[in-house]
């Protein structure tokens, strides 16, 4: 009991099988919930991770298909640069007549047509002499009278830009009458013969709603967008361009305008937690995706719930298994336990059923052990016991009171001085046949007839030194002389009649002794009409005999214990033999013996 | 024994719960927002209308941006009462959170929209005021301060020395009456002079007519302020047949080619631009925040741009003159 305090604070259940449940239970929680965790933010790392490359993948791919409208127009720009006839109808110096003029913007005006005719996308193909000349793709071109040509930011970029192509930031193009397109102009100067001298500028124009399809068309989850903005930051492309303009949303543009290519970086505000990936065009244009982190893992929800059914069922079931394990492992303890617990009421024929091999097992063989060699101890000392209370009570019955002895040998002398030789024969032999019964050690058992004629002899000794005082009567059924009895087994009740029932009794008592059989057990009985007994002098007759060695062994005054016959009938024939009194102040007492019939 | 027992089964579990709560905490923000859907009913839906189909776009941006369900119709004709309950009434069959309605001219409206509200549903009106018994949550165009643009726009081209016309369509029509008080809130303020207001019914000849006869009348007038785009196309053919085109200041609303044609001639002054796109963005929001039961202003207004020939081809202003990208 002490042992399981001192475990109390630790796990605070009486049980093996709760204390193991439990700590299983605590193991299996805190592992799984550490692996369903670590699991679970790996699933989620590695879905961002995957998201966030498919996303740069778009936004190379947009570039891509972006980059390849550029080269076309670049490339158209490069036709319109090496078309001879586009060369001289701008040139300076040139000797084109007003009638000429027509056949020349007729065939370039062809060429365009003809480029335009093959590219859908492209709105417009221009050319702006520096002498005042204008082709288009049209047959007749008509300006719009108020759009100032040098008021133009692409015309003017390419000015400054000399010869180097010059792609605009998507715009209204008012350049033709009653047309208002959203463009993105890719313009460049166009170069005398010698390579120096402007001579015109020639623009392409792309439909914006080129680009704008391209980019509105990419999904990036359910909120996720992407936007182009140009190298000062200007916004080219973005879905919310008015709501940008009108301070209704801000956009990361300064951060855009520092990433460099390839970078992604995540922004957390109120409009919620979101990565951009910027991505640089060659031609200067950044294409920038914005992905919602709740959209990359559209399904984190279900990643989530998916872990926690998993953990959960997981859980139930070892929680289940911890329970049935632990009570597995404790129930031969619980065993062991109650086979203990039968042994500690005394039943030491209890032996526990071994069915392990394991360290209980081995415990239940070693208590099965323990138990048998307590139970063959304890018989080895109830036998020893026994033989020790025998051999005391041999002892015992081979002494005869020596008062006894010195009295009737004083009655001896005493009837010798008065010449009565016969009765000192009689008595001699009497006192002989005496102490040669009660020598006779050995046996322990006699037949009846040995033990009556020693009584008788006894009797004969107190009558003839009591004389008239006493009287005795000895009736023994003769069919029973051949039983066994103890030894010297009357001798002690007779001696007590005699001493403490009728040698203070003032007139003349008498002792009988019968011996019968009665069913099927022998009984004695010694009976005197003496004094008799109050019921204190009956009890004190019960008590135990002395124990102290000395005690044993000398005779006490009051003779032989009652209770030591009474004890030694029972170790010799069982509990249900014995001896019982039976007395009456003033009138007598009665012992009866009672043995069973032993040939 | 029974008691440890339910412990030891009690203690894991409650461990457990413990865990799941904490899991749910750390990870809680990733769970989505319920679905929520929005019906909007424009006063049309035809293509070819700028205006709503910027309203629409803003509309989709904000339900795009707030991942919320969102249907937009109107009647393809402007203007037709009939059609356009009937889809009100369709659209609130269909049991959305928040219908956003921005309604014709018409009387029946007011039980309409009561009876809107009584279901349940949220309501937000757009463009139009409306006279409710109880004032629904209204996000529009600030009619009346765009007419104080105009009115300041005057007086700044007329550096002072003004002398106005007002040409309108209806003296009852909601938006038009709103931008003339704003017009002469603003003319007030410099205690100039200005003529009455000509209603000119919807009519571009009609504010032709007037125009060129009140010029020829009054030479001194310097400045006409026309608040709609009939009355600024009849006014400018006016101007420009008595070649007064960049004399008279002609101040006009809102926006189209023809618009944007007399704006780069010269003979339009300046136009007042709203912004309808921010306005279809404002009025989703708007239902969204009713819908969550947030607070939000019982009335959103949307400012207006004045644009002149020297800023209309600006980035910002591009896209409110030229709302769509044509292929």
């Amino acid at each position: 009991m002490k042992h399981r305090k001192s475990f109390a604070p630790l796990l605070p259940f009486k049980s093996i099988q709760s204390s193991i449940s439990f700590a299983f239970s605590c193991l299996i929680l805190v592992s799984i919930t550490i692996t369903s965790l670590a699991s679970y933010q790996l699933a989620v790392y590695s879905a961002e991770r995957n998201s966030e490359g498919y996303i740069e993948e778009i936004m190379k791919q947009v570039n891509t298909n972006i980059q390849s409208y550029v080269d076309n127009m670049e490339n158209i720009s490069l036709l319109a640069m090496t078309s001879k006839d586009v060369n001289y109808y701008i040139s300076s110096n040139n000797f084109i007549s007003n009638e000429d003029r027509r056949a020349y913007e007729k065939r370039i005006s062809d060429l365009f047509q003809a480029i335009l005719y093959t590219r859908k996308d492209i709105a417009s193909l221009m050319v702006f002499g520096y002498n005042g000349r204008v082709v288009s793709d049209r047959r007749i071109t008509s300006l719009n009278p108020y759009a100032v040509l040098t008021d133009q930011a692409w015309y003017r970029n390419a000015k400054t830009a000399g010869g180097k192509s010059v792609l605009s930031a998507p715009h209204v193009q008012n350049m033709i009458q009653n047309e208002y397109r959203w463009v993105v102009s890719l313009s460049r100067e166009l170069k005398n013969s010698d390579g120096i001298t402007g001579e015109g500028i020639f623009l392409v124009d792309l439909n914006l709603s080129v680009i704008t399809d391209l980019c509105s068309q990419i999904n990036l989850g359910k909120k996720g967008y992407m936007f182009i903005v140009d190298n000062d930051g200007n916004i080219v492309y973005h879905p919310k361009q008015q709501l940008i303009y009108s301070n209704l949303r801000t956009e990361q543009i300064d951060r855009v305008k520092e990433a460099a290519s390839g970078t992604v970086f995540s922004v957390n505000d109120k409009e919620g937690k979101r990565s951009y990936t910027v991505q640089d065009t060659n031609f200067g244009w950044k294409i920038v995706g914005v992905a919602y982190a709740n959209d990359l893992i559209s399904n984190k929800g279900d990643i989530r719930q998916t872990f926690l059914l998993y953990a959960s069922a997981g859980l139930i079931v070892s929680l289940l298994l911890s329970i049935a394990i632990s009570h597995r492992l404790s129930r031969p303890i619980r065993t062991l336990q109650r086979d203990m617990k039968a042994v500690e009421r005394g039943n030491f024929d209890t032996q526990t059923t071994v069915r392990e091999q394991n360290e209980i097992g081995q415990l239940g063989h070693t208590f099965n052990m323990m138990v048998g060699q307590i139970k063959r101890l304890m018989q080895e000392i109830i036998h020893t016991q026994e033989n020790k209370r025998k051999s005391e009570l041999q002892l015992l019955q081979s002494q005869i009171n020596p008062h006894f002895l010195y009295n009737t040998l004083d009655s001896i002398v005493w009837m010798a001085e008065q010449k009565q030789h016969e009765q000192v024969v009689l008595m001699t032999s009497a006192l002989a046949k005496l102490f040669r019964a009660s020598i006779a050690k050995d046996t322990e058992l006699v037949s009846i007839r040995v033990d009556a004629e020693h009584i008788t002899n006894y009797l004969l000794i107190q009558k003839m030194r009591y004389e008239s005082q006493l009287e005795y009567q000895i009736d023994f059924d003769r069919a029973i002389f051949p039983y066994k009895t103890l030894k010297i087994l009357l001798q002690p009740f007779v001696e007590n009649a005699i001493y403490h029932g009728l040698r203070n009794k003032p007139d003349k008592g008498t002792v009988t002794v019968r011996g019968y059989e009665s069913n099927g057990n022998i009984v004695f009985e010694v009976e005197d009409d003496g004094l008799g007994m109050t019921e204190e002098q009956l009890e004190r007759i019960w008590k135990p005999a002395p124990v102290a060695a000395d005690e044993v062994l000398t005779i006490s005054p009051k003779g032989i214990g009652i209770h030591n016959v009474d004890e030694r009938i029972k170790l010799y024939f069982g509990n249900e033999y014995g001896v019982r009194i039976h007395s009456e102040l003033d009138v007598g007492t009665c012992v009866t013996i009672t043995i069973p019939k032993v040939k | 024994m029974r008691l440890h027992r339910m412990t030891f089964i009690l203690v894991p579990l409650l461990v457990a719960l413990l865990v799941f709560g904490v899991l749910n905490y750390k990870l809680g923000d990733v769970s989505p927002p319920k679905a929520r859907s929005i019906a909007f009913v424009l006063k049309t839906s035809n293509a070819r209308s700028d205006f709503w189909q910027a309203v629409s776009a803003g509309a989709q941006a904000a339900a795009k941006e707030s991942e919320a369900g969102l249907t937009v119709e109107g009647p393809l004709q402007d203007m037709d009462a009939d059609a356009q309950i009937r889809m009100i009434q369709e659209a609130a069959d269909r049991k959305p959170d928040a219908l956003i309605v921005a309604p014709v001219h018409d009387p029946r409206f007011n039980d309409i929209l009561h009876d809107i509200r009584a279901r349940g549903i949220k309501l937000v009106v757009v463009d139009t005021p409306l006279a409710l018994d109880a004032p629904p949550y209204y996000v529009a165009n600030n009619h009346m301060e765009a007419g104080r643009q105009a009115g300041r726009t005057a007086v700044e081209a007329t550096k002072g020395k003004l002398s106005a016309a007002i040409i309108s369509d209806f003296p009852n029509s909601g938006v038009q009456s709103e931008r003339e008080r704003g017009v002469k809130d603003a003319l007030d303020a410099h205690a100039d002079e200005y003529d009455e207001t000509f209603y000119a019914g919807n009519s571009e000849d009609n504010a032709y007519a007037y125009t060129r006869s009140l010029l020829l009348r009054s030479p001194g007038i310097n400045t006409i302020i026309a608040l709609s785009e009939p009355a600024v196309l009849g006014a400018a053919k006016a101007l420009k047949e008595l070649d007064l085109a960049g004399k008279v200041k002609l101040i006009g609303f809102d926006s189209s080619v023809y618009e944007i044609k007399l704006l780069e001639e010269g003979v339009l002054h300046a136009t007042i631009v709203q912004k309808p796109f921010n306005m279809g963005y404002l009025s989703v929001k708007t239902a969204l925040a009713l819908v969550d039961g947030k607070r939000t202003d019982q009335t959103t207004y949307i400012d207006s741009v004045v644009v002149t020939k020297s800023n209309m081809y600006t980035p910002e202003n591009q896209k409110l003159l030229f709302p769509f990208i044509q292929k």
